[in-house]
């Protein structure tokens, strides 16, 4: 049977704009199970970053409840939730955030030193990822060094190299032209095929029907599904 | 982990110059300068205190009553050793210095060559068993006990002999008295108030032969049990007073201090032979000048590294995503700001390695290179690396590590409200210190100037004085003066037992009328001609006679007004009395001569006498020059000299130069104030050049879309560099009531000072606002011709 990964009930953002309340995600109710890839849609300010921030935890519901793997996160110290998140859930950013002072090997290397991950096995996993990816003559360059689309494959092994259930992608092919995206979403759907569950915001209908899965939002409701 | 923080500190280093090598500059010259003083301070505090017996060791003082003149001596009477060891169980042992000529050079002989050695003591044999001198030949059981013998240090026996073989070699102190060398000692470190190149037997001074309660003149140190008290031997040198000396006589009480306090608490104490003497006062101004800069220098690595936190926040906030957690996050800056501390930390003790003999020579010290690898001043070094780590580290680790990571990635501009007007407070503080600074040192120069130029009421220019010490034949003194009258360039030449800078003789005048004691005066044997060498301005009477009859037993007293106005004459009145001074009861005031300032302008004037009665020895001939090319004057006179006392060192020194010895440690604190506070300055620069490129940063945007709209260049300068210059003004207006308390409250020592005018006020309150501004504009104007485009355009 397939397992829940997560699932939202009646969760709400608010963010105070002058005396008023604003809700930028209202009432949001979702279940997503294990080897989903849904794709969420939407116009700018629909909400879909603020949900992607709340699911990843870098960001915080204000109301609803929030499950995830079966624990109550809306509930959970912050030192627990970050620990959820370090295991769990890999980030893949529209401007790549790759960490300008590092090479490429160091960049898809950083998570595991917080994970306090043993040298040896870092470097192991590290040559897996570059191995898989392709990049392994371009482990000593510096992201400046590389063309978007690069950056972006590094940023998604990046992602990966913590074995996440979760990846949680926003506009990941945003900055990117038409044969990069195509590359990138290819290789969303065969991660997906190997089993990690996807979310991913984007403008492109194209990209979304890489997903199992399209969301509408629309003023932070869930319009259609 | 931690490589991977250094690897990426090193990186970050490396990846701005600018920045970094701002931030290591700023940090390198306060680290150096912290650098030196510390050294400075350690220095100071390490006086003494390699004495094995250090603890038990006290030197005796004198303290006179109020009605004599109430100071307090470093010297005691010849009696007060010998006796008290006997009197007092207490004290194991003491020892008696006598500097010779009470601190006058010596002119040493060795039958081949002559020497001026300005450090030599006469001293008991007990000094082995008290200080630890090492014997590199001799024994030192023996070396100072008979008359006519001496030790000396290897140092100057190599100077005197060409070898420190020296056992046995002979030498004549001021061509009268032979000395046989019976020991050599390894040098004393330049840490000790024992400065002495030569100790010849206290045997051998005419102290040792007619000992007497009264003539407090020897440098006396005792060696006490161990856990004496101070009190308690206090009371028992009283008891011993008492016991020996009448109640009318004892002018003086006995006191002691501790050997750890000699060095830095001896500024009231007169008479201390040594050359070296601390104040800590100096060494307090100097601790607080180093903290202070080193304050400045972390509040600027702490606004250079904010200043980046727009760029280096996306690093924060990417780092965080990838599970990099608050306390990751800090270990991560600290690591970077330890590594720049360090760089810093070794090019500061370099550049203070190589500055060391260029600060020796402003402070008046004698540090050594080797202190700065001793295991005191590493563990400090070690510890300046912490504090400097955590205090400028801090802020950059807290702050950053606690951006929101959300807030960071979605682009949102960080600084809150509360970061930003921290980081004004702290360039507030870096100017307001710095504002400080230079107020201080230029009240202490424009005091300092005030001295110079001050009418001192007699003339110091271009009056040599030559010491006459070593001539024994009075004729040949006699010669010497003909000599010199002589030549063209000299217009006047008199002898004198001293003259104003230098102590002469003290002695009581008594006013009959009254029984209040007396009051201190200082009296100068001297020739007539001394009075007008030195333009001494006469305002009643006439000067001392030109020349003095073969056995007249008639004294003439020349004395200043405040003498007359103690004794409650006008000057008119006061010619033809009789006067209560000298060991004569047949002296009589001949001429009143205007208040003079002998002494540092630190004192009110006090009582002055010249006299001819024949108690002491001229040992100074004053010379006074018509021209001002002084290197040629000095080689005729040289010359002249030479001729008639061949065997004689020429030992010369000017008045106006004895003068500015007077003032010496204000000088050498302000010299190096003023050199300090120049860098503090500029390291301040530094800081707000850093935040000035963070606001441009912060705001480019805003410009951006200004400059769209339409605004100037003009326009945006002024529009940035307003906020700081508001923040100038604010220090500027913190800093000057502090400044002018803490001079004013510097200025009180002196009996003669200068208010303190507006002028420094005005001129530091222009000049940091010229440097802010200058510094500002930079950035500022950067800024403000960016082309929008570039800040407008979004990832």
């Amino acid at each position: 049977m397939i397992n829940t990964l997560l699932s939202l009930n009646e969760a709400t953002r608010t963010v105070n704009s002058g005396s008023n309340k604003v809700a930028l995600l209202d009432n949001i109710d979702l279940q997503v199970k294990e080897g989903e890839f849904i794709s969420l849609m939407g116009p700018s300010g629909s909400g879909k970053s603020t949900l992607l921030n709340c699911i990843g935890m870098l960001d915080n519901f204000t109301g609803g409840g929030y499950t995830f793997l079966g624990e109550p996160v809306h509930s959970m110290k912050e030192r627990n939730r970050s620990k959820l998140y370090k295991e769990y859930i890999g980030f893949v950013f529209q401007a790549y955030h790759l960490i300008d002072e590092l090479t490429v090997y160091e960049n898809i290397e950083t998570p595991l030193l917080y994970k306090n991950v043993k040298s040896s096995e870092r470097k192991a996993m590290v040559a897996d990822m570059l191995d898989r990816f392709n990049i392994v003559g371009k482990k000593d360059l510096f992201p400046i060094q590389l063309s978007g689309g690069q950056q972006q494959l590094v940023g998604i092994a990046r992602a990966l190299i913590g074995k996440p259930k979760l990846i949680l992608a926003d506009e990941p092919t945003g900055n990117l032209n038409s044969k990069q995206s195509t590359d990138i979403m290819e290789l969303f759907s065969q991660l997906n095929k190997e089993g990690v569950t996807i979310i991913q915001a984007t403008h492109s209908e194209n990209n979304a029907s890489y997903g199992s899965r399209i969301i509408n939002l629309l003023d932070g409701k869930i319009v259609s599904e | 982990m931690i490589r991977s923080y250094i690897k990426i500190a090193w990186r970050n280093i490396k990846g701005s110059p600018l920045f970094s090598s701002i931030n290591i500059l700023g940090l390198t010259l306060s680290l150096a300068i912290t650098t030196l003083l510390f050294l400075f301070v350690q220095h100071e505090n390490s006086f003494n205190t390699m004495f094995s017996k250090k603890d038990q060791i006290y030197r005796v003082l004198t303290e006179t009553s109020e009605s004599y003149d109430n100071t307090t001596y470093a010297t005691a009477p010849a009696m007060v050793a010998p006796t008290s060891i006997e009197d007092i169980p207490e004290i194991i042992d003491a020892v008696r210095f006598l500097k010779h000529g009470f601190g006058e050079p010596a002119y040493i002989s060795t039958g081949t060559s002559e020497f001026i050695e300005s450090s030599l003591y006469y001293a008991d044999s007990s000094l082995f068993r008290i200080f630890d001198f090492k014997l590199t030949q001799g024994i030192a059981n023996k070396a100072l006990v008979k008359p006519n013998t001496g030790i000396i240090s290897k140092t100057t026996a190599i100077r005197y002999f060409g070898t420190d073989q020296a056992i046995g070699k002979l030498f004549k102190i001021d061509d009268r008295i032979d000395i046989e060398i019976t020991g050599v000692f390894q040098d004393l470190p330049t840490n000790t108030t024992l400065d002495g190149n030569i100790y010849v037997s206290f045997t051998t001074s005419f102290f040792s032969r007619r000992p007497t309660w009264s003539n407090a003149s020897l440098e006396t140190y005792i060696l006490t049990a161990k856990g004496s008290k101070d009190s308690a031997l206090k009371s028992k040198l009283k008891q011993m007073l008492d016991k020996h000396v009448d109640k009318e006589s004892q002018w003086y009480t006995l006191n002691v201090q501790d050997l750890g306090k000699v060095h830095l608490y001896s500024n009231e104490i007169e008479n201390g032979y040594s050359s070296r003497k601390g104040s800590i006062e100096q060494v307090k101004s100097l601790s607080w000048l180093a903290l202070l800069i080193l304050i400045i220098a972390c509040i600027n690595y702490m606004n250079l590294t904010t200043a980046r936190s727009q760029k280096r926040s996306r690093e924060v906030g990417v780092s965080k995503t990838l599970g990099a957690s608050v306390s990751n996050l800090m270990i991560r800056f600290y690591a970077e700001t330890g590594l720049i501390t360090a760089i810093s930390i070794s090019l500061g003790v370099g550049l203070a390695l190589l500055c060391l003999p260029f600060f020796n020579q402003i402070a008046g010290k004698e540090i050594p290179d080797s202190m700065l690898w001793s295991a005191t001043f590493i563990i400090t070094l070690v510890a300046i690396w912490a504090i400097t780590t955590l205090l400028a580290g801090s802020y950059p680790a807290i702050y950053m590590s606690s951006l929101s990571a959300k807030k960071i990635l979605s682009g949102g501009k960080i600084g809150t409200y509360w970061s930003t007007n921290v980081r004004k407070g702290l360039v507030v503080m870096q100017f307001g210190a710095s504002t400080l600074l230079i107020i201080g040192v230029f009240v202490i120069y424009n005091q300092l100037k005030y001295i110079q130029d001050k009418d001192l009421g007699f003339d110091t220019e271009q009056v040599m004085a030559i010491s006459i010490n070593g001539i024994n034949e009075a004729n040949n003194v006699k010669v010497l003066e003909q000599e010199l009258a002589k030549l063209s360039i000299v217009s006047n030449v008199a002898s004198a037992q001293g003259f104003p800078g230098k102590t002469v003789s003290g002695r009581m005048v008594q006013n009959p009328l009254e029984d209040d004691g007396g009051m201190a005066v200082q009296t100068n044997r001297a020739d007539a001609e001394a009075l007008n060498v030195m333009g001494l301005r006469f305002i009643a009477g006439k000067n001392l006679p030109l020349v003095k009859k073969e056995g007249d037993s008639l004294i003439d007293v020349v004395v200043n007004k405040k003498i007359v106005d103690y004794l409650g004459y006008t000057p008119e009145e006061a010619i033809g009395k009789h006067i209560q001074m000298l060991p004569s009861n047949n002296a009589f005031i001949v001429g009143v001569v205007e208040d003079f300032n002998y002494a540092s302008l630190r004192e009110p004037i006090g009582a002055y006498a010249f006299h001819n009665l024949s108690t002491e020895y001229k040992e100074y001939m004053l010379v006074k020059m018509k021209v001002t090319d002084l290197n040629q004057s000095i080689s005729s006179i040289e010359e002249s000299f030479k001729k008639v006392v061949p065997n004689v060192p020429f030992d010369y020194s000017f008045l106006d130069q004895n003068i500015e010895q007077l003032y010496i440690e204000e000088k050498q604190t302000a010299t190096i104030g003023m050199i300090f506070s120049l860098l503090a300055i500029f390291v301040a620069c530094l800081g707000l050049f850093g935040l000035a490129a963070f606001t441009a940063e912060q705001r480019d945007k805003e410009i951006g879309i200004r400059k769209v709209l339409g605004a100037s260049v003009v326009g945006i300068v002024k529009l940035l560099s307003a906020d700081f210059i508001k923040l100038v003004a604010i220090a500027l207006l913190i800093a000057f009531p502090l400044a002018y308390y803490v001079m004013n409250n510097w200025l009180q020592d002196f009996a003669y000072r200068i208010n303190i005018s507006w002028h420094p006020f005005v001129f530091t309150g222009l000049c940091a606002l010229g440097i802010a501004m200058f510094t500002v504009s930079f950035q500022a104007i950067k800024a403000a011709i960016a082309n929008p485009v570039d800040s407008l355009k979004t990832e």
